[in-house]
């Protein structure tokens, strides 16, 4: 990789300047940063991340390569603002870094994934496109041949799993009507590549909606949340998916013609979107509208773990026990779930709520998985030794289940207990509650992990 | 830095053990305590006892200095670099070697993060008892090399009572395993020596710790008060009365103030003038007695409301306020300077009034936070060390706390060590003799003077102690 000493941007625009004097040096983050557990390299720590952006705005340090290679090999999983006494922004303050890089030039292996970014996620046919073709070749068996020419990366798409038929893939309905007495109304994101690869989840999250009593709408011409621009160094596609974001759910209300509550299975894209304000300046119009939108948004547990709603599930709920057929049950909280919403508990409430469930804690399970977006395929051999200690507190529990609440995890899980040969089911929270909530169907108990080489 | 020494050290802990680019070496230039700082020349990584000593015998060959450098919390530049030296550090020596349940010990590498051996320990019903509020970050060989204490400790002791063995690879790379258990208790306490010596001595690479049982209950008792001195009487009435709190913590109304100010908000009264937090631990019964003793006592003094905690959540609630008492601060400024100021308990009310005094005079934004049960007193002061007038201005009020301190018959530090910070202070506390003393001590340890030189004990007092041997100094 190499820098441009031409670069227009001062080396002072790199970085978020301000937010990063909310440091004060403390050191209590490093214990909960991912990369830092790993290399013991004070570099890539918060506090070190922090330091060098620091000291690069103070011009005591050149933004070389190896500068890049930290801000890059971060995991955006915010575990560090969760421990923060200082209340430091610091995925804020990361995502300004990452776009500035990406602008002047410095960042060159993110400049790949902006094609996709740019084309591919803003635009419903082109996604459906892409996996029929992702689908074609590994039916015919061509992915392998595919990926063994893309080297390193490709490496990590030899594990991506199988994409599931268009049966699975088909769009969700504009409304699925509550199944019993209504209690309320809501929106539902159905996200860009969630129906592609986990369709089956986000209509299991409906199903259970309705269940308990809501009806639930979807905007069937929104596309994508931004997330992963923001993620990755791309602020102004995120700005604009933004703002097509919120216009798309203003119209949405409920029953009495109030703002109908966002309901989001997927943490990651919930999380962008509850801070959607921090993308425009304080005058800008869209500022306001980011604010009154983001105060909508709630993580599908979140929204049931509420008194209303949970009301309606522990109706909706069987009384047969249907928790017992899974075996033991552990829940791994998503980073963007605990960390960037706080949210901990309404997942693991839910779960105690099915008759018959047995859950144990997985020990650390707020430390990254190590899929954090696109980062599983940026940096495969990074992503693959975050994820190593996640498997060997898994072995600890001794459980059958292991319930997330984000595709990235899901995903990340699936083919890493595939390639580590565990007979573990990876469910997310959806599934569990949908499979608990059916009214006539069997509880079946043992599915293999899809995906897998 | 010679090349060779480079590749030899890149022989022994890998590529990914040595960092010496300048992005990986600038995070290494300080502390906690970020206005003292010099980047180091390189930093080296090693994962075991044999990696350790490997490293600390090619630097003696080259005569190269070393700091140690746990998880770089200390708050008195005790891991800050020195003049052409390398940091050796101890991140990646995180494993938990060994949990014996029967004897209630536990064998660590150095650089296990103190909480994370609570976690481990956990299922066989046992935990360690230090718990320095840096307690989810620090190491615990930074613990030794400090002596590090916590809200626990009053109880406990500080870490030195729970240290039960060490391995120690010395200046020159020897091992000295001080770990086997000594049936024959005679003999020097060079265990005992080593704690408490912030890295002058060796590098401290495995530990056998002690382990206490996890009390069965654990209660929390939160008194108001609208005087800081009464909850300072209620202090030295609990302890009086021969009562054993495990914790006896207080916050001052600067603290309440800036509390409240901020997000971290506990819900205070505005005319609290301190908050005492005093917690119990053991059986059911050992509960309920000293809570029923310790009622009267905290209303006598004058608490005039008084909050009882004993689940985890509500607990975690009455901690609130102490706990986020350093991240209030931190909002105010860019930096905060954690004063650790020692005087007897009952000189603290005295001290608290000095200190607001002394900052006031000095215009700086202050709060104290303190362990009352050992007359720690922890005022925290939020500057900008960009600010070069008012760093020193900070640095002024410290040394003012300082010797104010001293003269009400106090100590330099209670718990975060005298490192690069407090160097000049040590003059004002301890006699000639008695630093050539502790460089005599030192020169025993590291003759040649390599292991974090400059810190602690004032060069000059170990050059005249030097110069007044008959052979010129060197053995
Ligand atoms: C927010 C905050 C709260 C704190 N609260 C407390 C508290 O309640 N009580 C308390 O006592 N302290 C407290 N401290 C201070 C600090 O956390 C302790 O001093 C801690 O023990 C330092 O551990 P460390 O691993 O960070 O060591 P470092 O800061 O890396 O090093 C400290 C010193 O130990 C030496 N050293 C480190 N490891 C070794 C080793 N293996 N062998 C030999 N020498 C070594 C270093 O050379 C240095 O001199 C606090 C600090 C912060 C930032
Ligand atoms: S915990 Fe917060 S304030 Fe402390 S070093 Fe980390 S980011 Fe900075
Ligand atoms: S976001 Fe995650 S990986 Fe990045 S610095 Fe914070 S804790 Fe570490």
């Amino acid at each position: 990789m190499s820098t441009r000493d031409d670069a227009p941007m001062t080396p002072s625009a790199l970085v978020d300047y301000a937010k990063s004097l909310d440091c004060i040096h403390c050191g209590l983050c490093l214990n909960s940063c991912p990369t830092y557990r790993l290399t013991g390299a004070e570099s890539s720590s918060p506090r070190g991340r922090i330091h060098l952006m620091r000291a690069v705005a103070e011009q005591e340090l050149a933004p070389d390569a190896a500068f890049v290679d930290e801000m890059d090999f971060c995991l955006l999983c915010r575990n560090c603002e969760s421990v923060c006494p200082s209340g430091v922004h610091f995925g804020a303050m990361m995502e300004h870094t990452r776009d500035a890089l990406v602008k002047s030039g410095r960042s060159k292996p993110r400049g790949l994934v902006r094609f996709a970014f740019d084309h591919v996620l803003r635009k419903r046919w082109m996604l459906r496109l892409a996996t029929r073709a992702g689908r074609t070749l590994q039916l015919m068996g061509t992915w392998r041949i595919f990926f063994t020419h893309l080297g390193k990366h490709g490496r990590l798409l030899a594990d991506v799993p199988d994409i599931p038929p268009a049966r699975e893939r088909r769009r969700m309905p504009a409304l699925t009507k509550a199944a019993c007495d209504r209690r309320g109304a809501v929106a539902m994101l159905e996200g860009c590549v969630m129906p592609e690869l986990y369709g089956r989840v986000n209509r299991a999250a409906a199903s259970v909606l309705s269940r308990s009593g809501f009806d639930v709408q979807v905007p069937r011409d929104h596309v994508c949340c931004g997330s992963l621009h923001a993620h990755n160094g791309d602020l102004d596609g995120a700005r604009a998916l933004a703002r097509s974001t919120i216009a798309a759910f203003e119209p949405l209300v409920d029953e009495h013609g109030a703002p109908a509550p966002v309901v989001v299975d997927s943490a990651g894209c919930g999380a962008h979107m509850k801070e959607y304000a921090h993308l425009f300046a304080s005058d800008d119009p869209w500022h306001g509208r980011a604010k009154a939108f983001s105060a909508r948004v709630k993580d599908f547990s979140e929204f049931l773990a509420a008194p209303l709603a949970r009301d309606g599930l522990v109706r909706a709920l069987r009384t047969d026990a249907p928790g017992q057929a899974l075996g033991r049950v552990t829940y791994d909280d998503p980073c963007h779930l605990c960390h960037a919403q706080g949210v901990r508990k309404p997942p693991r409430e839910l779960l105690d709520l099915v008759p018959g469930l047995e859950r144990v804690e997985l020990p650390y399970s707020e430390q990254c998985c190590g899929s954090a977006g696109i980062y599983s395929m940026l940096r495969p051999a990074d992503s693959l030794a975050i994820f190593a200690p996640k498997v060997a507190a898994l072995d600890e529990t001794g459980a059958r289940v292991l319930v997330t609440a984000n595709p990235g995890c899901h995903l990340q899980w699936d083919t890493g207990l595939a390639r580590e040969r565990r007979d573990v089911r990876v469910m997310p929270l959806a599934e569990v509650l949908e499979l608990a909530t059916r009214p006539d169907g069997r509880v079946t108990a043992s599915r293999p992990a899809s995906g897998g080489a | 830095m010679d090349p060779k020494l480079i590749d030899g050290l890149r022989a022994i802990v890998g590529p990914a053990g040595l960092l010496a680019d300048d992005v990986r070496r600038k995070p290494y230039e300080s502390d906690a305590l970020a206005y003292l700082k010099r980047i180091p020349e390189l930093v080296v990584l090693p994962r075991d006892t044999r990696q350790c000593a490997a490293v600390m015998e090619l630097c003696a060959r080259h005569r190269v200095p070393v700091v140690a450098r746990g998880a770089g919390t200390g708050l008195s530049g005790g891991a800050t670099p020195v003049e052409g030296g390398i940091v050796l550090g101890l991140a990646r020596m995180r494993d938990v070697l060994a949990i014996d349940p029967e004897r209630r010990i536990a064998r660590v590498q150095a650089g296990v993060v103190n909480s994370d051996l609570s976690i481990a320990t956990a299922k066989h019903g046992l935990f360690y008892a230090p718990d320095p509020s840096s307690q989810k970050a620090c190491t615990l060989g930074g613990n030794v090399a400090e002596n590090s204490g916590g809200p626990h400790c009053f109880r406990h002791g500080s870490t030195t009572r729970h240290v039960e063995g060490l391995v120690i690879v010395t200046a020159r790379g020897d091992v000295l395993d001080l770990s086997r258990p000594r049936a024959d208790p005679l003999g020097l306490d060079l265990v005992g020596l080593f704690v408490g010596s912030e890295g002058l001595f060796g590098i401290a690479t495995e530990l056998t710790l002690r382990l206490l049982p996890i009390p069965p209950v654990t209660e929390t008792l939160l008194a108001i008060y609208t005087s800081l001195e009464a909850a300072c009487q209620a202090v030295t009435q609990v302890i009086a009365e021969g009562l054993e709190p495990s914790a006896l913590e207080i916050i001052d109304k600067l603290t309440i103030e800036a509390v409240e100010a901020s997000v971290l908000a506990a819900g205070y009264p505005q005319d609290a003038e301190a908050v005492l937090l005093v917690e119990v631990e053991g059986s059911e019964a050992e509960v309920a007695s000293q809570t029923r003793a310790l009622e009267p006592i905290l209303r006598a003094f004058g608490a005039f409301e008084l909050r009882r905690a004993r689940d985890e959540a509500e607990r975690a609630r009455l901690w609130a306020g102490r706990k986020g008492a350093f991240g209030a601060m931190g909002r105010i400024a860019p930096d905060l300077y954690v004063i650790d100021a020692v005087v007897p308990r009952t000189k603290l009310a005295a001290l608290v009034r000095a200190t607001t005094a002394i900052c006031r005079e000095r215009r700086l934004k202050l709060a104290n936070v303190f362990h009352a049960g050992d007359g720690n007193l922890h005022p925290n002061i939020s500057y900008d060390r960009r600010d070069q007038d008012e760093l020193a201005r900070v640095i002024d009020a410290g040394h003012a706390i300082l010797r104010t301190c001293i003269e009400h018959g106090g100590a330099l530090s209670g718990e975060h060590g005298i490192g690069l910070e407090k160097l000049e202070a040590m003059e004002w506390l301890f006699t000639q003799d008695d630093l050539a003393a502790m460089c005599r001590v030192k020169e025993a340890w590291d003759p040649e003077g390599r292991m974090n030189p400059g810190k602690l004990i004032p060069v000059h007092t170990c050059m005249e102690t030097r110069s007044a041997l008959p052979s010129g100094g060197r053995a």
